[in-house]
């Protein structure tokens, strides 16, 4: 019975087939061809295209194109690897420009990993990989700053407006308080250099030497799984960096042109003429010394400010306007790439010149990259990957210096831009005496800085390695890599003699630094790779390395110059610093990694690393870093195979041991270093040493949830994870009594802890699609011991046992007594009852120290929207970080009613107690009175915002246009960057991070714990660009 | 597949090559040496001293900040600070804070110092000679003495306060520091205790040195600072000696024009005959602070008041090293104009007005009657000589004479007068905890057997 219905079906279905298929005898096949590009209009070649429910098919050639003759009324499907399959009905249309989106769920998508690639399917460990299209493009100065809120977990902050400086790069919280907190970075299997080489005490970003526009994609390892075999370096997590590479296939030029302008993303609102002489009078009335509060001394006073005028209304300058401007953004890209079955080719060029929204602030890169492989025999695979760059920076002075340009909010808006009694900038040399004008305006003025100065590093990088690979028999392959990474650094720094007043009575003053910072890495490992049975896959890398690196450098100084007119120091009549350094290092390691999965759907992976570090003392020189994970493709099981609402879910787990290592060279040692008098030569006790001295280590914790619903239509993953650091080497206070100030030691812990989520949807596709990426993370960190004493941060930052690093800890401000004006500050000390005693004082050394901020954002994220219409592309990426407070440490100058001098004030400082009965948070302006000056809570606030980081709109040219020009392709788009801040912060922008904390001045525990803090940093730049790409 | 094992060998022994790499570990210090290296011979004993030199010439010792935040906490009007940085701001004010970084970095300045000498006290034994051995302790002695006798006086109340074997002093920190333990956590000595310490020091420093030594501290240096102390003691008597033993040696002589002292036509100082003990500064070593702060072709943050300037009897010469400004109508000091100017720690002219005050109030005359050693002062001056002699008078010469040098405080709170709070014009007498540094806050923080000063 059971066999009779099953052949009538099978009749049935004959019969309905024919009927179906009865026009296609009536009409012939038909031929039909087009293009396949991704969004970005770049064409995809070997992409696989099949008449649906046929063998008919084709794949795509170098340029994109392919022809095939269908049946009349067939569809087609288009299908590649890390794309998103499409499915496209023939109808009348006989040429197709197919676009494909990229995929990010394709369980068949290669995704770097240390040493190595796996599938997606077989990624047992926390990652996060991006592309070029999220990378390249864009109106920055490194690729970090491309990818911010686009990683779930890894927070990126610039420390300024101003161009390639230091950034803050976080991957899961901050896992140390005296070691070094960015990932390790890696560019085609070489950990690249990442110091930061400026003389000044402001940080520079050596990433910045890399084309974001080369990179093809960017891995962030995560968790333990993933990073275990970085051993050592890898806590703060790893970034993969892969450059482009050719394909088989014609030769493929692509032109990329782009320029736009900036501005900054915020001003701040200062008192204008009217305003100050009204507040500063007011100031100097309640200041009880007669030489100040008389009425013949404030006229005098206001008259000196006012260059002389009688009037003190007579001029009102706007002084921040004179250190913005607008910046300008061009950058030219020209790659070509291709090759034969044999041999594949990337080559790029690129120059780039931004104009920084302050003056004398810019960037310029010219950089050049050629990436070969060549596969010789069968067996044998070898290869380069080079790239060359040179930059140069004109500077700005760091925060804290008079020179930079933010600092010129403190002078008086009642000073004239140009002196009238001179008829130059004021405070340029008097002319009548030549002498330095130390008196006028009453702080130096940073525009002399910008026209008698200059401040310019030169950087030369050669970045690349060389690679042979062996295949010793099918699955075992052995690959050699030598990779070298060399950074020739020059800096520059002239002051004329409009600078007097900065730099000294020297006749002028020039600096000249060179650094060369070398690092040579050898690896050497073995892959095997075998399938058994077809159900069992086994995957192993055995491999070593070691790497050497070496930093010296020399600087000399020199003053007394003939005339403005000689700028370098050969002409100095006095030499009167010079110096030379030289710092080795050296890092030996033995690595593996092994994973087995069976019927690709029960994974499990180990991995680790031996490291040895010249770093550490001699008896804690190696470590161990071994980590073990598992995962569980649940939708690969039979009774989910075929769900079509759940299409992906896989849980995965692991555990392992990181280290961190990055630290100075020789912190185990007891030192002595040079201290002379006079020219007679002396030596000094420098560092306490200790032999046990070894790695910080962080066992993390981390369970992760893949999943994929509606045909991927949705997609997604979750991860939780907890990274316990323990052996802290922590440079913990010691009595300065003893001569020192620190000491280094393993002792201390912290914990970070976090979820990170990530969701994909494809809310349509077909002509119109929309795709929306949004990813969040939470992560908490802690402070569990530090065995010892408190670390001081500068300001209130500190480190202490049960908080988050760097959490301000201080006096609590309580507002203004009503009856007096005076500021007041919350005792909040412990009553013999042990309750809090809330009474108030105006002694700020009376107010206890309480937490009162934390500069670590609570929550970060970003949510990118994509919408592609026929030619059209539309991108927009917000940006948000929440919860984390900011210090203001110009505050003390700037909103405290000239209680601190005659430094113009915000205009909040209006609200000021006036009178008995006032109620407001402004204490009495009193000229120098020191009112409310004090570090407190009064100058901390939230630092909450989002941002519309990127708004990107391009139009694809048709095909048969671009043509007719002899073109591939053509892609025109508009560009907005930082369009829109939403934030309560009143500073002047949300981002920040000043450099003179957390730069080279200070040592990496002060700058890992001064977090949050702006001291007159500049805002973030908005930038709008104009660009074309096209391909031919 | 014999082929495939030579291939495999091959690259095995490719990997070996990185694996008999562990000795590559052994990478040594380059720009700074191991402390093993350091100390073993008498020439690296006697560059370990130089070391200390090099330590007090610290900005935030006597490169400049004890003399210059000293004087502005006891100033009651003779100068104005009008510069923008805070902590000198609120040394004027008399509001210092526990979290003012200049005064943390005097404390740990000065016990590094300390340290450097404890460490070339502790290897004297690897000098080569006797001599030699002499020296360079009494140097270090001194140094050390220094810098003790100026702490306790900067943290702790002043002797003539309460009880000098009660109050809290600083820690004596005596022995180099190799290790870190709970010993480290030292407790305050008292007062009594850091004075005993460096009388003893000095008295011994002073038997070991050199009458002669350089521009390094010889004989006379650790009298004259010997002096310095038992003046603030209040004990006239061996002051009155210290100092004449200094003055009496002839080693020294007062230059012909007060100006003599800070005046250059280039942008060195010399030391000159004057000078028995003063830190030296060149363009490639040190920093003169006192040239940033006061010098008005550097920051020109330090205004000079009528008050002071008023205090100038009609010709004298000292008040020429004070320029008055007709454009703002403003009095500078030039003290200090030369840039890379050597600071005058202890001159001849201050042992004068030592043992004239100590003698005036001892009711001697050790060496020469009070009265001859002022007017030897002022006469110097170009003033005319006096015929009666006051106590304000010695105070008032010493006043003109070491302005802004960094005797003020010292002198208001041995004289017990009081100053003024500049925001609020109230009286703040010489005792007020105001007038004393905390202690750092970084210190309280690292040390839990630190006591904090009244009034922080």
């Amino acid at each position: 019975m059971q066999n009779v219905i099953f052949t009538q079906a099978r009749v049935a279905m004959c019969a309905v087939t024919v009927l179906l298929a009865a026009p296609a005898w009536a009409q012939s096949q038909q031929t039909v061809s087009g293009r396949v590009s991704d969004t970005d209009g770049n064409p995809i070649p070997g992409v696989t295209v099949v008449e649906r429910g046929t063998t008919n098919g084709t794949t795509t050639g170098a340029n994109g194109n392919f022809s095939l003759a269908v049946q009349p009324g067939a569809t087609l499907v288009f299908s590649s690897v890390g794309y998103t399959t499409r499915t496209v009905e023939v109808g009348s249309t006989r040429n197709f420009d197919v676009r494909l989106a990229q995929s990010t769920t394709d369980l068949a998508e290669a995704v770097v990993v240390g040493y190595g690639t796996q599938t997606k399917q077989e990624v047992t460990g926390a990652v996060d990989q991006l592309t070029t299209k999220d990378i390249g493009d864009q109106p920055v100065q490194s690729f970090e700053q491309s990818i911010q809120g686009k990683a779930a977990g890894v927070f990126i902050e610039n420390s300024s407006g101003k161009l390639a400086q230091g950034m803050r790069i976080r991957v899961r919280g901050v896992s140390s308080i005296s070691g070094g907190t960015q990932p390790l970075y890696v560019v085609d299997g070489v950990p690249i250099l990442n110091d930061n080489l400026s003389s000044t005490t402001g940080a520079t970003n050596s990433t910045a030497d890399i084309n974001p526009n080369d990179i093809e994609s960017l891995t962030v390892l995560k968790d333990a799984a993933a990073t275990a075999i970085y051993g050592s370096r890898a806590t703060n997590g790893v970034v993969l960096i892969t450059t482009k590479k050719g394909k088989a296939g014609g030769t493929r030029f692509t032109l990329g042109v782009q320029g736009g302008y900036s501005e900054p993303t915020h001003r701040r609102e200062f008192l204008n003429n009217q305003e100050y002489v009204t507040l500063f009078t007011e100031a100097l009335m309640n200041n009880a010394d007669p030489r100040i509060n008389s009425p013949a001394a404030i006229a005098s006073r206001l008259r000196n400010y006012a260059g002389g005028a009688t009037d003190p209304l007579t001029y009102n300058t706007n002084w921040q306007d004179q250190v913005f401007r607008k910046g300008a953004f061009q950058q030219y890209d020209l790659s070509a790439a291709g090759g034969s079955e044999k041999t594949h080719f990337y080559f790029s060029g690129q120059y780039s010149d931004q104009r920084g929204i302050l003056v004398g602030n810019r960037y310029l890169r010219m950089s050049g990259r050629f990436n070969v492989d060549h596969q010789a025999t069968d067996r044998l695979k070898f290869g380069v990957n080079l790239a060359a760059t040179r930059s140069r920076n004109y500077r700005v002075a760091d925060d804290d210096a008079f020179s930079t340009p933010m600092q010129i909010v403190a002078l008086a808006p009642i000073t004239p831009l140009i002196d009238p009694r001179t008829g130059l900038v004021s405070g340029s040399l008097d002319n009548n005496t030549g002498l330095p004008n130390t008196t006028f305006p009453f702080y130096y003025n940073p525009l002399l800085s910008v026209q008698g100065g200059s401040y310019i590093t030169d950087v030369y990088r050669l970045l690349g390695n060389a690679y042979a690979e062996l295949q010793l028999f099918k699955g075992l392959s052995f690959r050699s890599e030598l990779g070298a990474d060399v950074i020739s650094q020059q800096e520059n720094e002239y002051e004329n003699s409009l600078t007097y007043r900065n730099t000294g009575p020297t006749n002028n003053f020039g600096y000249s630094a060179s650094v060369l910072n070398t690092k040579v890495v050898v690896n050497n490992f073995f892959t095997y790779k075998a399938t058994l049975a077809d159900v069992h896959t086994i995957e192993a890398t055995l491999g070593t390395s070691y790497e050497g690196s070496n930093q010296a450098g020399n600087s000399v100084t020199g003053t007394q110059f003939p005339s403005d007119a000689y700028r370098t120091i050969s002409s100095a009549g006095a030499i009167t610093a010079g110096s030379s350094y030289r710092s080795p290092y050296a890092l030996v390691s033995y690595f593996l990694r092994g994973s087995y999965a069976f019927a690709g759907k029960y994974l499990l992976g180990v991995s680790g690393r031996i490291d040895g570090s010249s770093r550490f003392g001699v008896n804690r020189r190696y470590g161990v870093f071994p980590a073990a994970s598992a995962g569980w493709l649940i939708s690969e099981e039979d009774f989910l195979k075929n769900n079509q609402a759940l299409s992906l879910l896989k849980i995965r787990a692991s555990i392992g041991k990181t280290g961190n290592q990055n630290f100075s060279n020789f912190p185990s040692r007891n030192l002595f270093g040079g201290a002379s008098y006079v020219g007679v030569p002396g030596q000094a006790p420098v560092q306490l040493g200790n032999d046990y001295l070894g790695w910080e280590s962080t066992v993390q914790y981390d369970a992760g949830l893949e999943f994929g619903f509606l045909n991927n239509r949705i997609t997604g993953e979750v991860d939780v994870y907890r990274k316990n650091t323990t052996g802290l080497l922590l440079n913990q206070p010691v009595p300065g009594t003893s001569g020192f100030s620190n000491l280094a030691a393993n002792v201390g812990s912290l914990r970070n802890q976090g979820i990170e989520f990530t969701l994909t949807t494809r809310n349509f596709v077909g002509d119109f699609t929309w795709t929306t990426s949004a990813n969040a993370a939470i992560n908490r960190n802690l402070i569990q011991n530090l065995a010892g004493p408190d670390i001081l941060g500068s300001y209130l930052n500190r480190a202490q046992a049960g908080q988050p690093l760097g959490e301000f800890i201080g006096p609590e401000y309580a507002g203004v007594d009503p009856a007096n004006g005076n500021a007041l500050y919350y005792l909040n000390t412990t009553n013999t009852d042990g309750s809090l005693n809330r009474g108030t004082t105006t002694d700020i050394n009376l107010a206890a120290y309480v937490p009162i901020g934390n500069p670590n954002p609570t929550w970060t994220g970003g949510i990118t929207n994509t919408f592609t219409y026929k030619g059209f592309d539309l991108n927009v990426t917000l940006v948000g970080v929440f919860g984390n407070q900011i210090y203001d440490g110009g505050a003390q100058y700037y909103s405290t009613g000239f209680n601190n001098g005659p430094d113009n004030q915000t205009r909040d400082q209006l609200n000021r107690w006036q009178k008995p009965g006032d109620i407001t948070n402004v204490p009495k302006v009193i000229y120098g009175g020191g009112n409310g000056i004090g570090a407190s809570s009064r100058f901390v606030q939230n630092g909450d915002y989002g941002r519309l980081r990127s708004v990107v709109l391009g139009y694809n040219l048709p095909s048969e246009f671009v043509k007719r020009g002899f073109l591939q392709s053509a892609r025109i788009f508009v560009q907005g960057y930082n369009l829109l801040t939403f934030t309560k912060y009143t500073g002047w922008d949300p981002e920040v991070s000043t450099d003179y904390l957390t730069g080279g001045g200070v040592s990496q525990t002060q700058g890992n714990i001064n977090q949050g803090v702006t001291f007159y940093t500049a805002p973030q730049a908005r930038t709008y660009t104009v660009g074309i790409n096209i391909g031919f | 597949m014999k082929n495939t094992i030579i291939r495999l060998l091959t690259a095995t022994v490719l990997t070996g090559g990185v694996l008999g790499c562990n000795d590559r570990l052994n990478v040594q210090p380059v720009t700074q040496i191991d402390a093993s290296n350091a100390l073993n011979t008498s020439n690296d004993v006697q560059a370990a001293l130089v070391g200390c030199y090099n330590g007090l010439q610290s900005v935030y010792l006597y490169g400049g900040y004890i003399q210059f935040m000293s004087d502005l906490l006891a100033d009651n009007g003779d100068e104005a600070f009008v510069g923008t940085f805070s902590q000198p701001q609120e040394a004027q004010r008399k509001t210092l804070l526990v979290n003012d970084a200049t005064i943390a970095n005097t404390w740990l300045d000065a016990y590094s110092t300390i340290n450097r000498a404890n460490n070339v006290l502790a290897n004297t034994s690897k000098l080569s000679t006797a001599a030699l051995k002499s020296s360079v302790e009494g140097e270090a002695l001194f140094i050390r003495s220094l810098l003790y006798f100026d702490l306790v006086r900067l943290y702790a109340r002043n002797w003539a306060d309460g009880t000098p074997s009660a109050n809290p002093g600083v820690p004596l920190v005596l022995t180099p520091t190799t290790t870190i333990s709970s010993a480290n956590n030292v407790a305050r000595n008292t007062v009594a205790e850091v004075y005993a310490q460096v009388i003893s020091d000095l008295t011994k420093a002073e038997a070991e040195l050199p009458v002669t030594n350089g521009f390094f501290a010889t004989r006379y240096s650790a009298a004259a600072l010997l002096a310095r102390i038992y003046l603030q003691q209040g004990n006239y008597a061996a002051a009155a000696a210290a100092a004449n033993r200094v003055i009496a040696s002839n080693r020294y002589q007062l230059n012909t024009s007060y100006g003599d002292n800070f005046l250059s036509n280039s942008d060195l100082l010399a030391n000159s005959p004057e000078d028995v003990f003063a830190i030296q500064v060149s363009s490639q070593s040190g920093t003169n602070q006192l040239n940033t702060f006061y010098s008005q072709y550097s920051r020109n943050d330090v205004d000079i008041q009528p008050q002071f300037i008023n205090a100038f009897e009609t010709g004298d010469d000292r008040k020429n090293v004070y320029e008055y400004d007709a454009t703002y109508g403003l009095y500078y000091t030039n003290k200090y104009d030369v840039l890379y100017g050597n600071i005058k720690l202890i001159r001849l002219d201050e042992l004068y007005l030592i043992r004239a005050e100590a003698n005036f109030r001892a009711g001697t005359s050790v060496g020469a009657s009070p009265l001859a050693d002022i007017n030897l002062i002022r006469d110097r001056a170009l003033l005319p000589p006096l015929t009666t002699l006051t106590l304000a008078a010695i105070q008032k010469e010493r006043r003109l004479e070491l302005a802004f040098e960094g005797f003020r405080l010292a002198d208001l709170k041995r004289y017990q007068q009081s100053t003024i709070d500049p925001t609020t014009g109230a009286s703040i007498p010489w005792n007020s905890p105001r007038l004393i540094f905390p202690i750092p806050l970084r210190e309280i923080n690292a040390n839990p057997n630190l006591v904090q000063n009244a009034g922080y």
